[in-house]
């Protein structure tokens, strides 16, 4: 990842700067700001529609909250049943501890089918990992097939969002990346036209390609049943005409019975996409004969998941379904788009998703790309209380770095123990406002604002202005107040 | 093949240790499940004809054309949209009834049929085909899905995707309002399920919505009044 242009940023979390300066580099350009406000309002105002139209929305979250808790209270009874079921049904099963191992058995697989290629349906899981990039460095080749993959493949872009990865890029940089690297001169901007390239340069791949690697949006453990829920019909193709499927997923995807998909469809393509349901569902268990892939092979990582599992508050990340409601409404997503949180899971759900999955060291800077404002806690269609989960791990921030060497002597430390100090008692506090305000009269403009402060203060006001302290206190006026009546 | 034993039971092992409040057993298992809260719309409230009005509805706000028509005259109907597709090769799927193929044949001069016994060699045909004909298992108004469990009347599941135009015959009595009536009807669940709402669609490129990437780009449901 040492290649990377200007103003891009790694979404490895182990090489990503921090968010705010990640987040700079964003705000300074503004196609890019143009193009994710476009595609975060044309969903939401799709979404706003269909939530308003659903009478039993609430009912319907809370069901889905209540079965994905239950879910994982009892994970090893479910991901167990959801084996035995799955191989009954001709299936194969396979336990990834982590990211190195899901990438060498996935290796393996294809090294026995002596794969050289490979179609895939889009899959946060494998970006995870960091599939492609693996399996292309062994020596496969590898064709994503969803619309929004093929542009960032070919144009070798990064996702920026976990449902439509490239609404980054407008039409003008589809149709440069098609022309450039399909060879098509003529090429125009429009969306259809450039749709249709895509199907015409995928067609060939999927009809002669034997091999397919998915991600799934659910297991049922009931019936050992895998779910992929896609618009395109990629899907359908990769799940359908080659000869081997292996499908990734996270041991948390795991559903009790088929019934369940009942609660889950309803939600998802409504806080995904705004739509009633998404066009195409595709539901399998195992391998049926005459019919898709007759090798067929689950892959189910751990990855980090069972740590977050053992976590009281954090636990609840787990029930994420993956629709970005929480991103298309986050008014941070909104101005530095997905790229600045340096992970493959942007937006609220990856400001603490990636902390977890990864060593915080990697992503301290994360629990802190939010304002608190709890619009992605109302939009969640299962419930996540991201910011609860938001306070916990900035306060494990501040432990990790209280404890560390030379922390006693840090300014911003001292700084606060002073407060404490100081603030402790009623005459320090006013003392101190006093102070503050003659000290501060110095800094404020006519306009009763400050707009720039020295030293330490300018952390704050590099970014934003500050009010100028008032004549008189509360407690002054109040007084005051008291006395005039009398 | 060998399994990396050690991985799965280290999976295990730490989601065990995770959750010390796991059911004991399958009983107390079922038992917290049965429990689980489920306030939300089950059966629907509309009548029968508004049920199939509000299906028909939602397919067309997909673009699907949709034509109705009564049992006796579907293979006249089914004639009449093919003649109407410009399209000459079709492929059904085994169980198709003999009566819908014949009559357009016979009244459509240039028109093939091509019955997929789900062989290898079928599948060259399937590709060749302009067109598809199918029944399907069930429809859901609320969201106006088309539902296939790929019986012998709906196909091996690559026969409804490869052809870019496709014909589903969905009968009155088998729609559905909503969307957990058709999942109380899945006893047993199916081994295979393709739901579809609308022809295959991308929203990729500036959210404009595209029709027709991977799958069929025609969508054209026969609603037959049986009830």
């Amino acid at each position: 990842m040492s290649h990377l242009r200007p103003g891009r940023v790694s979404l490895d979390p182990r090489f990503a700067p921090p968010f705010p300066e990640a987040a700079l580099i964003m705000l300074r350009n503004p196609q890019l700001r143009k193009n994710v406000g476009h595609a975060i309002d044309v969903i939401q105002a799709k979404r706003g529609k269909l939530v308003v139209e659903k009478t039993d929305w609430q009912a319907l979250r809370s069901a889905a909250s209540a079965i994905r808790f239950h879910v994982l209270d009892n994970l090893s009874a479910y991901l167990e049943q959801f084996e035995t079921r799955c191989i009954a049904a001709g299936g194969h099963v396979h336990w990834a501890a982590d990211a190195a191992e899901a990438r060498q058995i996935i290796l393996d697989l294809l090294r026995q089918e002596n794969a050289t290629e490979v179609i895939k349906i889009k899959t946060m899981t494998s970006a995870e990992i960091q599939l492609n990039s693996f399996l292309q460095a062994a020596g496969v080749s590898v064709y994503e097939t969803d619309l929004a993959e093929i542009i960032l493949q070919l144009g070798d872009e990064d996702p920026s969002h976990i449902v439509v990865p490239a609404l980054h890029i407008n039409r003008s940089q589809v149709r440069e990346i098609f022309a450039r690297t399909m060879n098509l001169k003529n090429l125009t901007d429009d969306p259809k036209e450039l749709t249709n390239a895509a199907r015409t340069y995928l067609r060939q791949k999927f009809l002669t390609v034997p091999t397919a690697i998915s991600g799934a949006n659910f297991l049922v453990a009931e019936t050992g049943t895998v779910a992929v829920v896609e618009s395109e019909g990629n899907g359908r193709m990769c799940l359908t005409l080659p000869q081997t499927m292996i499908s990734l997923v996270g041991i948390e995807k795991v559903l009790p019975r088929f019934q369940d998909l009942e609660v889950m469809l309803q939600l998802l393509a409504r806080s995904a996409t705004g739509e009633r349901i998404n066009p195409y569902t595709s539901l399998w268990s195992g391998v049926t004969p005459g019919d898709g892939p007759q090798n067929f092979h689950v892959v189910l990582l751990d990855n980090g998941r069972s740590s977050i599992l053992a976590k009281t508050k954090e636990r609840q990340t787990l029930k994420c379904i993956r629709c970005a409601a929480c991103m298309n409404t986050c008014p941070v997503y909104r101005q530095t788009g997905g790229h600045a949180y340096g992970s493959v899971y942007p937006g609220p759900i990856g400001a603490i998703l990636t902390p977890q999955l990864m060593q915080m060291k990697h992503a301290q800077s994360l629990p802190y790309a939010s304002s608190l404002c709890g619009a992605c806690y109302e939009v969640c269609p299962v419930k996540i209380n991201i910011p609860e989960v938001l306070l916990e791990l900035r306060s494990q921030v501040v432990n990790q770095e209280r404890k560390q060497a030379g922390r006693f002597f840090d300014l911003m430390y001292l700084g606060l123990r002073i407060a404490n100090l100081i603030f402790a008692t009623a005459w320090g506090f006013h003392a101190a406002q006093r102070i503050g305000r003659i000290g501060l009269r110095f800094f404020t403009r006519k306009d009763g604002w400050i707009h720039a402060l020295p030293s330490l203060g300018a952390k704050w006001t590099q970014t934003r202005d500050l009010r100028g302290l008032p004549k008189q206190t509360f407690h002054q006026w109040w007084a005051e107040r008291v006395k005039v009546k009398k | 093949m060998k399994q990396p034993v050690t991985s799965r039971q280290q999976i295990l092992d730490s989601i065990r240790a995770a959750t010390p409040t796991a059911a004991k057993d399958a009983s107390q298992l079922a038992e917290a499940y049965a429990d689980l809260p489920r306030a939300y719309v089950g059966h629907g409230s509309l009548s029968a004809q508004a049920r199939v009005e509000l299906m028909i509805q939602r397919l067309r706000e997909y673009d699907a054309e949709v034509v109705e028509c009564t049992p006796a005259k579907l293979a006249d109907t089914i004639t009449a949209q093919l003649a109407a597709s410009g399209r000459h090769l079709f492929v059904a799927p085994p169980g198709t009834p003999n009566e819908w193929m014949v009559t357009s044949a016979w009244k459509i001069t240039g028109l093939e049929w091509t019955i997929d016994h789900g062989l290898p060699i079928d599948e060259h045909e399937i590709e060749r085909a302009e067109g598809v004909v199918t029944s399907a298992t069930c429809g859901i108004a609320d969201s106006g899905t088309i539902v296939l469990h790929h019986t012998a009347t709906e196909g091996r599941r690559k026969l409804t995707l490869l052809p870019d135009y496709y014909l589903c015959i969905l009968r009155a009595s088998q729609i559905v309002e909503t969307l957990p009536e058709y999942f109380s009807r899945c006893q047993p669940p199916p081994a295979l399920a393709t739901y579809i709402s609308g022809p295959s669609a991308t929203a990729d490129i500036e959210m404009t919505r595209i029709k027709g990437v991977h799958g069929p780009r025609i969508l054209v449901v026969i609603v037959v009044r049986d009830n």
